[in-house]
């Protein structure tokens, strides 16, 4: 790929590089555009591309210069006249010439570009150079002279061949004469719809003997006037008559000057691709690719997390680990209580296994919601698509529901594989866990010692009197401590345990979201992205190609 | 020559097509539509400009149109013609851009008067305007005929182009100039197949040709003219020759020309059957296109009435959906659930069944404590309600622009709109929201007119317009939901446990009978106005139709005067 820019910029100096850049701006929006713009357009773009690509691999040295014009305008007779030889037939029944014919001067290269062509070996001759005896300034080395059939007769066949030599040469003459002159089938059909290609044309008046010496000024005149009109006031004219040879040599000394400056081929394809780029340029647009609105974004994440019943599965949290961890903080021998409400979290078939195909028991979404979620993409979708042209919006707009069928299913998995923190409760819910088991073995102890000494006493042995600090004893000590401790202990984490609880809550919440906005992302934005990607790569292309 | 009964027939026929062709609805932008419009317009200008005014006077001179390319000096051979100099011709291109049409000075009442082309002013002053016909009076054009010097058939100018169809159309005789660079172009060729179908009467004349070639040249037009039907057709060759200071040709020129024209006007009998066969030829090839324009009608209609029913599909579905969504209690689901409980109080309303008379004491005093609640029940059915009709407009929007987009016709009525028919209205979701508030108010209504004459009852104060008002919306959302149970059994639980606790509120205060009729009334009217909405957005499509199926019978009634007109042709024999 360098290499071949590298070799336009070697064959057609500065002009090559702008050229090359173009081209390769032109290629990549036909890439990145492909199956967004209409097939008709790309594939107008795409024969532009192919046909740079394959004339800048052949010879630089030569200019192919193609006689177009109607039938009887002297397409012909100026071909014999510039060749020197009378090779191309000239008669009075039209349409004269059917098939194109060529003349190649100078030197080597030229056979593959009459190939490229398609002009059959039968109808080329080439003039040796070594043979050419005319003066420097008329000396026409490096020119590929091609005859064209008519474009305006009934032969519908010389229409066609017309149409595709006309977008392979690199310098158009138009030949017209005082009878065709202001025909609609040359101005309306060619020159009009070039007027992009001024640089790359002439006009010759033929025929011009025809004409009485004091009207061929306002005849020119009128000819330019109708140039004008088709936009092309700047194209060079030159009045000739095949039959007298008059201004002969100025048309030779035109194509001359324009064969030694070698720009014609570049200069034509750099035509050709501004005309196929503004062409994208007009289906595409350049206007700068709307944005995914973060506010948006979020918005659309807070109507799916409610279709999706975060909220319900918020509050199953913040009961459930509520509960669970009251269980494991509150007195031990109350614990039983807590078994006998039900786990929501449990109802909703959540807070257990995080595997893949888990499913959740959450209620699915009501078609308010549902439409909530509709709505929302499709203002997601009108933001992002603001400004841009009609097949990237609709694409936009398809792509933003693409995923859309099982978005549900989707949001489900995300619900059901998102870890909620229910299980993993704080480390002080653990120690205090330890430490109301400490309190309890110490009442439960505490009292048995109490209840041995009773039976002791009761039974008449006099026991031993226990230990004591200060003026309690020690079971009772234990008992009380154990008992009172435990109580207290467990009225107190009940608010630590609601406070956190509640930041559980929090926090699945945000885990909650977490996943549905990776949920989101995967169905609803990223696709979206993929196309503002798409046509950004396109319009960055085409701006390449425009050269700027 | 037709009697002056069979011309009058055919006139009045013919007026009647005329009308049936200008009435038949093109207006659908479908592929070839503009075709056919240019089509049916060049066959009303045939008709107002040549067939009818030639029809009522048979008589009149024959008009002779000199048409062709540009530059093969058609001027210059009339000026030729005519001995003097009655037309601009010159190097220029193209020359001629008013058409000049040349007669004797005893003919100039045919001329004066509107009888023929009745939209090109008539003057006596050259002009450059296409829209005026410039009359020459000359001594040296033989009475009873008359020619008209043409613009161009392939000039840069439209307007000139579409100017010298007409006049084509118009003429009598065809005198087709062309020349020697000219004669195998395609854009003449175009209008000589025309007039071989037409059966027009032609002469060729092939100007501008050298003598050496003029062998030649005329031997390949008279083949290529035998090739393309026209093999009956005189052909005149005028030498390329030096015209004079006056810018005429030699006599000697056109002498054949000019005598072959004399002739024709001397001789009554050769000059009527040239008018009637170019006249029987338009005729008949009027009333055979006449057919293709009804086919295009008949296809309109077809389409346009395929898309109306197309549409028609989405919206039908589109009320349906709302209908069965209002029916159904889906609405009754989530947030105005929510909110609906926090109204009547709570969770314990799960035990209602059982224990209703205990409830119903509770609520009573929840409801004289939260009148707040009751117009939170309202906001949330009003949310939901507007955001499930913006939903379907759109949805519908967008599945009525996709089946429009299957076939060729809809796709490019669709495009045509500019994105505006693949969304629901601009203004939808102010809309919406308008009939949902409206309908509540209309609800509200209801309950205070029904309520006039219990309103000093306790239970009435108690629960106060907003209160019944909304339990009377639940009551309405939760209408088939008891029936149809089904796939959602708990939702349908739970709509039906609201329904129930609602329809024991409204019993006590209004009895089952009046609550059964409010409720039934409100349903239909929150119907009524969903269908109203959904009928304004598929009205937006309809109107892209454009009154197409307005006259369904177009399409028959103009083969009808189409065959009626041929058969007065018929029956004449050769008119």
């Amino acid at each position: 790929m360098t290499g071949q820019v590298d070799d336009d910029h070697v064959l057609f100096g500065s002009g090559g590089g702008d050229l090359a850049a173009r081209i390769q701006g032109l290629e990549a929006a036909l890439t990145a555009a492909r199956g967004h713009l209409d097939d008709d357009v790309l594939g107008e773009a795409e024969e532009v591309v192919q046909r740079a690509r394959s004339r800048l691999r052949l010879s630089a040295e030569h200019t192919i210069v193609a006689l177009a014009g109607a039938t009887g305008s002297g397409k012909s007779s100026l071909f014999n006249r510039l060749s020197d030889l009378e090779l191309a037939a000239v008669g009075v029944r039209r349409p004269t010439t059917s098939w194109a014919m060529a003349c190649a001067w100078g030197p080597t290269g030229a056979e593959e570009i009459l190939q490229w062509l398609g002009i059959p070996p039968r109808h080329q001759v080439s003039r040796m150079s070594m043979l050419d005896i005319s003066p420097d300034e008329t000396n026409m080395q490096g020119l590929v002279l091609l005859d064209l059939p008519d474009h305006d007769s009934t032969e519908v066949a010389h229409h066609l061949e017309v149409k595709r030599l006309v977008s392979y040469a690199d310098l158009l003459v138009w030949v017209v004469d005082p009878q065709k002159y202001a025909d609609a089938a040359i101005h309306d059909g060619y020159l009009a719809p070039l007027s992009t290609h001024a640089e790359v044309m002439l006009v010759v008046f033929n025929h011009l003997d025809e004409i009485p010496y004091e009207e061929r000024e306002s005849t020119l005149a009128d000819l330019k006037r109708l140039l004008a009109i088709d936009g092309l006031s700047e194209i060079p004219l030159v009045a000739t008559s095949a039959k007298t040879g008059e201004g002969i040599d100025d048309l030779k000394r035109a194509l001359v000057q324009r064969i030694r400056a070698k720009r014609s081929a570049a200069d034509r394809l750099t035509a050709d691709a501004a005309t196929a780029t503004q062409g994208l340029v007009q289906a595409n647009g350049l206007e700068d690719p709307g944005v995914l609105d973060e506010r948006r974004q979020s918005a659309l994440v807070d109507v799916l997390a409610e279709a999706a019943g975060v909220p319900v599965v918020v509050e199953a949290v913040e009961f459930s680990s509520a509960s669970r961890r009251r269980r494991s903080t509150s007195w031990p021998a109350i614990r039983w209580l807590a078994r006998l409400r039900k786990d929501p979290l449990a109802d909703l078939r959540l807070g257990g296994a995080t595997d893949e195909d888990h499913r959740s028991a959450v209620p699915s979404p009501t078609k308010v919601q549902q439409a909530r979620v509709d709505v929302a993409v499709r203002d997601l979708a009108d933001d992002a698509t603001q400004g841009l042209a009609a097949p990237w919006s609709d694409a936009v707009r398809r792509a933003s529901t693409s995923d859309f069928d099982d978005l549900h299913d989707a949001l489900d998995k995300a619900i059901a594989s998102t870890e909620l923190g229910v299980n993993k409760g704080p480390g002080w819910v653990r120690i205090l866990s330890v430490v109301q088991w400490l309190l309890f073995v110490a009442a439960v102890g505490g009292l048995g010692w109490l209840g041995t000494l009773a039976i002791m006493e009761f039974a008449g042995n006099d026991p031993a009197e226990p230990p004591a600090i200060g003026s309690v004893s020690v079971p009772l000590l234990l008992a009380l401590v154990g008992v009172v401790l435990g109580i207290c202990l467990g009225f107190l984490a009940r608010l630590a345990v609601d406070v956190s609880a509640r930041r559980t809550a929090e926090h699945a919440d945000h885990a909650l979201r977490q996943s549905i906005a990776t949920v989101a992302h995967q169905r609803v934005f990223a696709p979206i992205e993929a196309e503002m990607t798409a046509y950004d790569a396109t319009r960055q292309a085409l701006r390449a190609a425009l050269g700027s | 020559m037709p009697t002056p009964e069979v011309s009058a027939d055919m006139t009045s026929a013919l007026i009647r097509l005329r009308k049936e062709l200008e009435d038949a609805p093109l207006g659908l932008d479908l592929p070839e539509a503009q075709e056919i419009r240019a089509e049916r317009q060049s066959m009303v200008n045939q008709l107002d400009d040549y067939i009818l005014p030639r029809l009522v006077q048979a008589d009149a001179p024959l008009l002779a149109v000199v048409g062709g390319s540009t530059g093969a000096g058609k001027s210059t051979l009339v000026n030729s013609l005519v001995g003097k100099s009655v037309t601009k011709s010159g190097v220029l291109r193209p020359t001629t851009r008013s058409p000049v049409l040349v007669h004797h000075p005893k003919d100039s009442d045919w001329f004066e008067k509107e009888r023929i082309l009745p939209d090109l002013k008539r003057t006596t002053n050259p002009t450059n305007d296409v829209g005026a016909l410039q009359l020459k009076a000359v001594d040296s054009v033989p009475t009873g005929i008359a020619i008209l010097d043409a613009p161009d058939v392939d000039s840069v100018d439209a307007g000139n182009r579409a100017l010298a169809a007409q006049l084509l159309a118009a003429s009598d005789l065809w005198l087709f100039v062309t020349s020697a660079a000219r004669y195998a172009d395609d854009v003449p060729w175009t209008f000589l197949k025309l007039a071989a179908q037409r059966n027009a009467a032609v002469a060729i004349v092939l100007d501008r040709t050298t003598d050496k070639a003029i062998q030649e040249v005329r031997g390949h037009l008279a083949r290529m003219l035998t090739a393309r039907g026209l093999k009956d057709c005189p052909l005149f060759a005028v030498p390329e020759s030096r015209v004079d200071a006056h810018g005429l040709l030699p006599q000697s020129s056109v002498e054949q020309l000019r005598n072959w024209l004399v002739d024709l006007a001397a001789n009554d009998e050769v000059r009527t059957q040239i008018i009637q066969q170019t006249l029987d030829g338009a005729v008949r090839q009027v009333v055979y296109r006449a057919h293709a324009v009804a086919d295009a009608s008949a296809a309109q209609h077809e389409t346009s009435e395929r898309l109306a029913a197309e549409v028609g599909e989405v919206y039908d579905r589109a009320v349906r959906e709302i209908s069965g969504f209002v029916r159904d209690g889906a609405v009754l689901r989530g947030e105005v659930l929510v909110r609906w409980r926090e109204f009547v109080g709570g969770d314990l309303a799960r035990s209602l069944e059982q224990k209703v008379s205990r409830v119903r004491d509770r609520m009573m005093g929840a409801l004289r404590g939260k009148p707040q609640a009751a117009e939170q029940v309202g906001l949330a059915l009003e949310r939901g309600l507007q955001m499930v009709i913006v939903e379907r407009a759109e949805t519908s929007a967008s599945r009525a622009a996709a089946r429009w987009s299957e076939d060729e016709a809809g796709a490019a009525l669709v495009d045509g709109a500019n994105g505006t028919l693949a969304r629901a209205s601009r203004d939808l979701r102010v809309r919406a929201d308008r009939i949902v508030r409206e309908w509540q108010r209309e609800v509200l209504e209801m309950v205070r007119m029904e309520g006039s004459d219990k309103r000093v009852t306790a239970r009435f104060l108690a629960y106060g317009v907003t209160g019944l008002g909304v339990t009377l919306m639940v009551v309405v959302f939760a209408g088939g939901a008891s029936t149809n149970g089904g796939s959602h059994l708990e939702e349908a639980e739970d709509a039906a446990e609201a329904a129930s606790i609602g329809e024991r509120i409204l019993e006590s205060v209004f009895g089952a009978d009046t609550m059964r009729r409010m409720a039934d009334s409100a349903r239909t009217d929150l119907e009524r106005r969903c269908r109203e909405l959904f009928e304004a957005e598929k009205s937006r499509y309809l109107t892209v139709l454009e009154g197409a199926s307005a006259r369904p019978d177009a399409a028959s009634r103009l083969r009808d005067v189409a065959r009626a007109a041929d058969d007065v042709r018929h029956g004449a024999g050769v008119i």
